[in-house]
């Protein structure tokens, strides 16, 4: 699975002013509700706010990555968020987050969504990636930038 | 007038040389103490050197105070949070183990020298306990950080066995020398008063040195010799009573390195550097005094008794005393492993050459080459092992420059420096969203040695220096911004702990609901601190791990007694 493919343009989002992490997550649905029409914003939203309980979903780095499993939800799905001013995601070293990128994934594939999580912490633990991320101008330049990755078995 | 001169080149040229090649063996890994101990071998009557050095009383006097400088600077560097962990199973083997290994070790030596049974176990007795000065230096090491419950429990038991053994090897000297007339109540009772009088001593003389050093107001150089000074007059006190010194200095250590001290910085600082001298000249005595052609004759019956030490007696002793701890095997492995023999039993063995026993001799030789293997083949390895084993733990601080500044009554602070490169995570990410923690302030930005008039830190770049004045606590954040990772890759955060931080009072049916992870009914109510600890059943430490259907869950933060934040790690994909 391509990790470009899960994003699709119209959920690549760089924006200037976010005021909280609840107002980001909030957005991330908005993003990806378009994409899953069964499903409304806000059980999206409850959706990554259930799994941020848990503990944060920050990897460090002003990295973020917010991510649920919604039955209902058709297919693997991500979005993208990129803020100028990073907000307080309570992150564990503490640091705000300017990069967030949240996946949903139906119920039943929970080995699919363990794949994409892994390839997703190892892409966001690259510092070259993290620099393009922050210095790309467009959204096909993010999508380029992340289409590179993909888990490893299947396309 | 013109010998002095000469002791005083000679002297000065060996502790360089000495302290030069700590430099090179590092990078070879060698252990050190062997190597000082070869450099006095070398040194001695047969090697270039040609120095003749008998003297045992003396070098038993030098040792002595050696080790008891190498106990209060470890004791001073143990912290009590380690005692959580360690205490326990460490006062297992520090009495009991040692009973054990110098009870099979002298079983065998007895049996294959054809010696008398007791003389036997007095050699086992002198082998029996792991060396301080060896351990200390194994785990002070740069670069090896071990998992804590098997760092703790190694650096205590190191710390206080000393007293035991000592007490074995006195003992049975004394049966020997008196032919063995009064056994039974005195040497429990002498046991009973090496011990208690050592704790008790110990534990008073550290609070009384720790309250006269804060009263004190003097030049700030004379602070670390008052503590030096008071430290080895515990020791001698307790001595003279018949308690154990030791245990007595190690505990006044202790106490004065875990309560807030005036002047701790100079203190510690001093005591690093003379607890090396220490260590450098006690093995460089000890190499010194022995003779090397008279290892050879006992060099296969050494080598057999090291072996049956190293690979029975001491594996035997950690599994029986760990039984009620649980310890992961390969935690008992490990420890098993580090029964490092050093300089104890080198200085053990002088006492029945010291009585005079007719066999002290042969006695001293193979103890003498027990400890060369030991230090050998153990020192050499354990880095390697702790890798294999899985024991290691992310480096904890890596700052550049650190001052430590002593605010009269203030909270602690220290003004820290950084120099960025190319791969500092700030620079090399792009990274400038980034907030320091909430007491950290930034004094200075330099780039090309000129100060920058704005300290926003918007723009940084590579080669510049920057000076920020932050509490300790907040070091290893700061470090997180701006040090380039050097630890490899399997050790380095994110693939040590996983990507993701949960909660420890997350509840298993919420975490099995995000995941689809299979949990079990009955701990489907528990919280993620009470199934992790079940489940480890034993006492939990940061880096302890547990499968659970396609993650791995990783202790990465306990307080107490609980389990408060663990890593999730993906193990496929």
């Amino acid at each position: 699975m391509n990790i470009g493919e899960l994003l699709g343009s119209d959920r690549v989002h760089c924006t200037a002013e976010v005021s909280s992490k609840k107002r980001a997550l909030e957005m991330l649905g908005e993003m990806l509700s378009t994409r899953l029409p069964k499903l409304t914003t806000g059980e999206i939203f409850d959706s990554l706010l259930a799994r941020e309980r848990l503990g944060s979903t920050g990897l460090g780095h002003g990295v973020a990555i917010p991510h649920g499993r919604l039955e209902g939800a058709d297919e693997a799905c991500a979005a993208l968020l990129r803020l100028d001013r990073g907000v307080d995601y309570d992150a564990p070293d503490s640091e705000p987050v300017d990069i967030l990128f949240a996946l949903v994934v139906p119920t039943e594939s929970s080995e699919e969504h363990l794949q994409i999580l892994a390839v997703l912490a190892r892409m966001f633990s690259d510092p070259e990636t993290l620099a393009r991320l922050r210095d790309a101008g467009s959204t096909r330049e993010i999508l380029d930038l992340l289409g590179r990755w993909s888990t490893g078995d299947g396309d | 007038m013109e010998l002095t001169n000469q002791i005083i080149l000679l002297g000065s040229a060996v502790l360089l040389a000495s302290v030069l090649s700590s430099v090179i063996t590092r990078r070879l890994g060698v252990p050190l103490l062997l190597v000082f101990l070869v450099l006095g071998m070398l040194l001695g009557e047969e090697g270039p050197g040609g120095i003749q050095f008998q003297d045992v009383q003396m070098a038993h006097l030098f040792g002595s105070l050696a080790l008891a400088i190498i106990l209060f600077d470890g004791g001073m560097r143990t912290p009590f949070s380690s005692f959580r962990v360690g205490l326990r199973p460490a006062l297992g083997l520090a009495t009991l183990g040692v009973v054990i290994t110098a009870g099979v070790t002298g079983a065998f030596a007895a049996w294959w020298l054809g010696l008398d049974w007791l003389m036997g176990f007095l050699l086992g007795a002198i082998v029996g306990s792991t060396d301080a000065a060896a351990v200390f230096s194994l785990l002070h090491a740069r670069g090896l950080a071990l998992k804590q419950r098997v760092g703790a429990t190694l650096e205590i038991e190191s710390g206080s066995n000393d007293p035991m053994a000592i007490f074995l090897t006195l003992v049975l000297v004394e049966v020997l020398v008196d032919g063995g007339g009064h056994m039974g109540f005195t040497v429990l009772w002498e046991f009973l008063r090496q011990i208690g009088l050592g704790a008790v001593l110990g534990l008073a003389g550290g609070t009384g040195l720790r309250w006269l050093i804060n009263r004190l107001d003097m030049p700030q150089g004379l602070y670390p010799l008052a503590a030096m000074a008071g430290g080895l007059t515990v020791f001698g006190l307790t001595a003279v009573l018949g308690g154990s010194g030791f245990l007595a200095i190690y505990l006044a250590g202790l106490l004065l390195g875990n309560r807030p001290l005036q002047a701790s910085q100079y203190i510690n600082r001093f005591h690093d550097g003379i607890a090396r001298l220490a260590q450098i000249g006690m093995f460089l005595m000890l190499g010194l005094l022995v003779t090397p052609s008279e290892l050879l004759p006992v060099a296969v019956d050494a080598l057999l008794i090291a072996a049956v030490l190293i690979l029975v007696a001491r594996p035997l002793a950690v599994w029986l005393c760990l039984l009620p701890f649980k310890f992961p095997w390969r935690e008992q492995v490990f420890v098993g492993w580090v029964g490092l023999r050093g300089a104890v039993p080198i200085i053990l063995a002088l006492f029945p050459l010291l009585a005079g026993i007719p066999q002290g001799e042969m006695l001293f030789n193979i103890v003498f080459f027990v400890v060369l293997i030991s230090l050998l083949v153990q020192g050499w390895t354990i880095t390697p092992l702790a890798r294999w084993l899985g024991l290691e733990l992310p480096p904890a601080s890596q700052v550049v420059q650190r001052v430590e500044l002593d605010i009269p009554g203030q909270q602690e602070l220290e003004l820290v420096g950084y120099q960025l490169a190319e791969n500092s995570p700030v620079v090399r990410e792009h990274w400038t969203g980034f907030t320091l923690p909430r007491s950290v302030r930034v004094v200075a930005h330099l780039r090309d040695k000129v100060l920058l008039d704005t300290l926003d830190m918007l723009d940084l770049r590579a080669g510049d220096y920057l000076y920020l004045l932050a509490p300790p606590q907040d070091l290893p954040a700061l470090d997180r911004l701006f040090v380039a990772v050097e630890a490899p890759e399997r050790l380095s955060d994110r693939s040590f702990f996983g990507a993701f931080v949960l909660n420890g009072g997350a509840r298993m049916a919420d975490l099995s609901m995000a995941y689809g992870l299979e949990v079990p009914p009955e701990a489907r109510d528990l919280t993620l601190d009470d199934f992790m600890r079940r489940a480890l059943n034993t006492q939990p430490v940061v880096g302890d791990r547990l499968q659970l259907n396609g993650v791995e869950l990783v202790v990465r933060e306990v307080s107490g007694d609980r389990i408060t934040r663990v890593g999730l790690k993906f193990t496929r994909g």
